[in-house]
């Protein structure tokens, strides 16, 4: 199968001074005593190939490098020298509420984000009702954001990532958030089958659960290195021996 | 109203969904500053009709200049730079502003800049359409030299976008910026004939003509559109050649180095 994703050694470092501002005059201070900021390396050496149509889960407690690495996915960040990242198709990241502006309606977030990801007005139009008919939305769509409920905008969310025809999808504690039962069960029978349908699947979860029913692949990050990568089982195990 | 000027022009292009996207950004920009699209497009429009009137009344009452058309030497004046300013500090925030969309889709991040500074430039568009009833009505010859007046629209939305991008670099690095942008963007307008002559400028200041690309721009729109003539062409082709050089570094700039300000957001 093809790679979808391919991560060559990849390592990010972020480098911070405490307590300090970008500021010219501080620009010139820092000249002058030549104090040198604070490297706080959040991604050690990755190596990864993840195929068209996997279900990927990366696992690991907080500040573990997870969310760092799918920004490192979506382009936000670029990696240390010496890594190399390829991605072959349109990435969207999924977390609550991200990705709109709560300014905007739903409509203008649906044409803005559908045409970041690719699609022509005329596309998005013909599937604006699908949308809104899928987020249970219908009454609100001229609403800002801003008077929404957070589990309306991750459905909203949901239902546009759904319909834009993304290749990629960067789950980021995403399905805790996505509202009402009868929503999440919609939303996971989707999810079931998007597997046909060839799409790629990266959940960063601490619902373990969720990552055994659904992933291939999981990845266990700690501190930044990967400890583990196999199937759920091995993984899930060695997670809880190592933390408990 | 945005939408019933612009729209039927952006059908005219091909179905392109990257300028959609981009036309999209903007018209949702322009929304969100000027509180929707009617009443929106009054406080866009009265603005400049405001700072010129304290203006003409200053220059002609106080300091009793005669210029021929004065209110509209100084109208066209104002509204470029007004334009140039607003677009330019507007993009100093940019990046901060669409993290929302930076941090989780993959796109190019031009794009940006292009809607944020196109949203400026629709308050520019309707407020040189006020000129234009006010030029005609008022009276100075109409020739075909008004043919030219595009190009230096062209060429002022080129020069914004270029600095929009070296400030938005800047800002990475140097979070206060904005407060040297503003002085200099004072700077700026007095060191450019916008409300003294023309022959002043060129007497006091001549040269400065080709060191602040603004001032060559207005006086080249003034020539086309006031006095009826022929831009001086050399001036012309030299702001054209400044703009577009300044872009093309910006953007290399820009693209080495923005990474790391949404690393810093």
């Amino acid at each position: 199968m093809d790679t979808v994703i391919s991560l060559k050694n990849i390592s990010k470092t972020f480098y911070i001074r405490e307590g300090h501002h970008d500021s010219i005059r501080e620009k010139v201070f820092n000249l002058l005593k030549g104090d040198p900021p604070r490297s706080i390396p959040a991604l050690k050496d990755i190596s990864l190939d993840i195929k068209k149509g996997e279900n990927f889960g990366i696992i690991g407690r907080n500040g573990s490098g997870k969310s760092t690495l799918l920004k490192l996915i979506i382009g936000a960040y670029r990696p240390d020298k010496g890594g190399r990242i390829t991605v072959n198709g349109k990435v969207i990241r999924l977390a609550l509420g991200m990705g709109f502006d709560p300014e905007l309606s739903a409509r203008d977030n649906i044409y803005v984000n559908g045409s970041i990801l690719g699609l022509t007005f005329r596309q998005i139009g013909k599937k604006f009702d699908d949308i809104i008919g899928f987020a249970e939305l219908e009454k609100f769509v001229d609403t800002q954001l801003k008077f929404y409920s957070s589990g309306m905008v991750s459905r909203l969310a949901f239902a546009v990532a759904l319909h834009t025809e993304a290749d990629i999808f960067l789950m980021d504690e995403f399905f805790g958030g996505v509202g009402d039962e009868g929503f999440k069960e919609k939303s996971e029978k989707v999810f079931q089958q998007s597997f046909v349908e060839g799409r790629t699947i990266l959940y960063v979860s601490h619902q373990l659960d969720t990552i055994q029913e659904y992933c291939d692949r999981v990845l266990l990050l700690n501190m930044g290195e990967a400890v583990a990568l196999g199937s759920p089982k091995e993984v899930l195990n060695q997670y809880k021996q190592f933390f408990h | 109203m945005i939408n019933r000027v612009f729209k039927p022009i952006l059908e005219l292009l091909p179905e392109n969904n990257r300028w959609e996207r981009i036309w999209k950004l903007a018209q949702v920009d322009f929304q969100k500053r000027y509180y929707g699209n009617r009443l929106g497009l009054f406080w866009a429009l009265l603005n400049p009709l405001f700072q010129l009137g304290v203006y003409y009344i200053v220059f002609t009452n106080v300091f009793s200049v005669s210029i021929p058309y004065f209110a509209l030497y100084m109208f066209i004046g104002l509204l470029f730079w007004m334009f140039f300013s607003e677009a330019t500090t507007k993009s100093i925030q940019t990046l901060i502003n669409y993290r929302y969309l930076i941090e989780n889709i993959q796109f190019n991040k031009i794009d940006l800049f292009l809607s944020s500074t196109l949203s400026s430039f629709m308050g520019f568009a309707f407020n040189l359409a006020v000129f234009f009833v006010i030029a005609l009505s008022l009276g100075p010859p109409v020739t075909l030299n008004f043919l030219y007046f595009p190009l230096f629209v062209v060429n002022i939305f080129l020069l914004a976008l270029a600095f929009g991008l070296l400030l938005s670099t800047l800002n990475i690095y140097l979070k206060d910026i904005h407060h040297v942008w503003d002085m200099v963007t004072l700077l700026g307008i007095w060191l450019a004939p916008v409300f003294y002559s023309e022959d002043l400028f060129e007497k006091k200041l001549g040269f400065l003509m080709y060191a602040n690309p603004f001032a060559g721009i207005i006086i080249n729109v003034r020539k086309t559109v006031l006095y009826g003539q022929a831009p001086d062409f050399l001036l012309c082709f030299y702001n054209f050649a400044f703009a577009i050089l300044l872009l093309v570094l910006c953007n290399l700039l820009f693209r080495r180095f923005s990474h790391k300000a949404i690393e810093k957001l």
